[in-house]
Formats: structure tokens, C-alpha cells, sequence
């Protein structure tokens, strides 16, 4: 009879999974995937501020003044701010979806420059912002 | 004495407490034009024979040494120690199952490829010869028969990351829409009717970590916006 070669049993540890997100580096077009649902959660979210502020300005003329003494709060310019570039960031992504969605500009080089294009727009449209605001 | 490179490398040993680390190196820069698989080539033969990696044909075709290079996935075997900030931070492809150290478990990936039916399915008899194809049909395979399964691509996808157990990811689509649109193939319907799911295709974003990262300059992002334009134009 042949002798059975022993098995030595090891415990079997859960295998770890590699790291992610922690460490890929952001480029470009993942960081236009990312900032287009962050703005678009702004949007979402700049609705009952929205209608709080239609609120405040159409009760009594102390309402108004109310509301309109927030708005040029920095709380309120920063409300402002941040949706004017939500709004205008999640427009041009939005577009260049569309356009990639209908296969325009879908070779590798188009989709890097087009990703850094509506950066660009989102940064301009920040200073713009900024400068009306103060 | 030769210039140094300084290397940071994923470490895991799992008959150790199993807990991954990270191990810093320093390697000697051999000669002009020196890639990244040959200083791991360098530890493993000269300084730590335990540093576990894959590798085979050394030249970007067989896919094995798929690694995350510096946080960016790419073949260890084709990219330049040149231009790479130093330390070199080398880890295993991310959200896989690690075995050791830089070798990750690959059946999932494999899997999911097989989910595609990745083979010429056709209910026409045999011709006598080969199933012919006008080069202006098999041109259209350029840029999806070139893939090698490195997983370069769909472990670079935050969509996989999360939900990799139901979405095919870049690689499996990309080999799924080079049998979409090859002539020769007769199951393109039920090949649409399979990855029509919200999970399975509809699951990419456009994040376009893929493109960014396939070290054959392919393109799974746009091989899935195909997909999609087919499947709405089967619907009209």
C-alpha cells in the first residue's frame, strides 16, 4: 500500500482586499464623474433653500428684508456661489455626457481633453462667481 | 556606483499576523530604459526571494504583471522606472482579493469574461473553408481584439469597485462588444438581450478610469457607449 502523502491543513485566513480608492490617483475624467454627482446632489439640494427663499421674499415686507439681509451674508453668498457653480459645472459635464452618450469625441485623447475643458469652465466660472458676489 | 531607485512595495504574507504592509527597497538603475519588472525582477532575485509577483513574456502581451504603479494601474513590464516619482508605491491591482504580496485572485475577473460568451457563435453551416470577412468588417475589430485580460481596466473602475459582483466591468464588456459588432457572429441579439441590465452595463458611469489605464491604449469606455447606442437603436 503506497503511503498517503500527509496534508498539512492550514488555517485559512479571510484574504485581505487590495486598497482603492485610498490610492488611485485622481485624474482628470474621474474627477469630472465625481464633481458632475456632487453637483448634481447641490442642485438637488439648493431646491428647499430655494423655496424657502421664495417663502421669505413673498410673506410681509419684514420677510423680505429678512431674506434679503441673508442673502448678503457670507452664508448666504456662499449658497449662492456654490450652486451658480453647480449649476454651470453640471451644464457643461451634462453636455459633454450627451455629446459622448451620441459617440462624439470618444477617442482616448477627446475624452482626457474634453474632461479637463469643463475643469476649466467650472474654475473660470468659480472666479466669475466670486468676483460678482464680493 | 549606480544612481539608486527607491521603491515602496505591497506586502502581504498570509501565513504572517495578516496584516498587509508596505516595504521599502532601493535598487540599483541597470541600464538606460530600465521598466519597473526589472527592478522587482532585481529584489526578488538579489535582495528579498520572497517578493511574490507575476510575471511571463515581459513585454506586454501575456497580461500577468497588471500592477498599480504610483495609485494608476498599468503592466509593470512596459512602464519606464523613468519618469515614475520616486518612491515608486507598487500594490496590487485595488478591491482584489489578495493571495500574496502583489498576486491577486483572478477568478472573478475570469468569470466574468466567460459570462460574455467570449466565441463566434453561429447557426450557418460551416463553409467549406474559413468564415470570410471584407476588411472593411474586420476593421472594425481593431481596438477590442487587442486586449489581453490584464485587468488593468476593471480594476480601475470605482463602478467595479463597488458593485463588481453584478457589473461585467470594461474588460468583459469591451470583449463583449468586439463579438457585437463582428461580422461573422450570428448571437448579437442575445449577446444585447444579456448585458441589458442595470447592473451589468448600465452600472458605468463614464468615470473612464478604463481608457486611462489600459496599457494597450484601448478603449473600454467608448467599446460601452457602442453598447448602449445599440441597444437604444434596437429599440427605435
Amino acid at each position: 500500500m503506497s503511503e498517503q502523502p500527509v496534508k498539512h491543513q492550514r488555517p485559512t485566513l479571510p484574504r485581505p482586499l487590495s486598497p482603492r480608492l485610498s490610492i488611485y490617483r485622481w485624474r482628470a475624467p474621474m474627477l469630472a464623474s465625481i464633481a458632475h454627482r456632487a453637483s448634481g446632489v447641490v442642485l438637488i439640494l439648493f431646491v428647499p433653500l430655494y423655496l424657502w427663499l421664495l417663502h421669505g421674499m413673498t410673506g410681509s415686507p419684514d420677510h423680505y428684508a429678512a431674506t434679503l439681509e441673508w442673502l448678503h451674508s457670507m452664508s448666504g453668498k456662499f449658497s449662492l456661489w456654490l450652486v451658480g457653480l453647480a449649476l454651470v459645472y453640471h451644464f457643461a459635464n451634462g453636455i459633454r455626457y450627451l455629446c459622448l452618450d451620441s459617440g462624439w469625441g470618444e477617442s482616448r485623447a477627446m475624452m482626457r481633453f474634453n474632461a479637463k475643458l469643463v475643469l476649466v469652465i467650472a474654475g473660470v466660472a468659480a472666479l466669475a462667481l466670486f468676483w460678482m458676489l464680493s | 556606483m549606480a544612481e539608486m531607485i527607491k521603491l515602496s512595495i505591497f506586502r502581504h504574507d498570509p501565513d504572517g499576523d495578516g496584516k498587509p504592509f508596505m516595504q521599502a527597497f532601493e535598487v540599483p538603475l541597470l541600464q538606460p530604459g530600465m521598466k519597473l519588472l526589472d527592478a522587482l525582477n532585481y529584489i526578488k532575485w538579489e535582495l528579498d526571494g520572497t517578493l511574490t509577483y507575476r510575471r511571463s513574456c515581459g513585454e506586454g502581451v501575456c497580461g500577468s504583471d497588471g500592477l498599480n504603479i504610483n495609485g494608476v494601474n498599468g503592466l509593470a513590464c512596459i512602464t519606464p522606472i523613468e519618469g515614475l516619482k520616486q518612491p515608486i508605491h507598487v500594490r496590487p491591482l485595488p478591491s482584489m482579493q489578495v493571495i500574496r504580496d502583489l498576486v491577486v485572485d483572478m477568478d472573478h475577473f475570469f468569470d466574468q469574461y466567460r459570462q460574455v460568451k467570449p466565441w463566434l457563435q453561429s447557426d450557418s453551416p460551416l463553409p467549406e473553408h474559413e468564415r470570410l470577412q471584407s476588411p472593411e468588417d474586420r476593421e472594425r475589430l481593431n481596438g477590442s481584439y487587442e486586449c489581453i485580460l490584464c485587468a488593468c481596466c476593471t480594476t480601475a473602475c470605482p463602478s467595479w469597485w463597488w458593485n463588481g459582483d453584478r457589473f461585467l466591468g470594461p474588460a468583459a464588456l469591451l470583449q463583449a462588444n468586439r463579438w457585437i459588432v463582428d461580422s461573422r457572429d450570428e448571437a448579437t441579439g442575445d449577446r444585447l438581450d444579456q448585458v441589458e441590465d442595470a447592473f451589468r452595463l448600465y452600472r458605468c458611469h463614464q468615470i473612464m478610469n478604463c481608457m486611462d489605464a489600459c496599457p494597450k491604449e484601448l478603449n473600454p469606455t467608448a467599446a460601452i457607449g457602442h453598447i448602449k447606442r445599440k441597444l437604444v437603436s434596437r429599440k427605435s
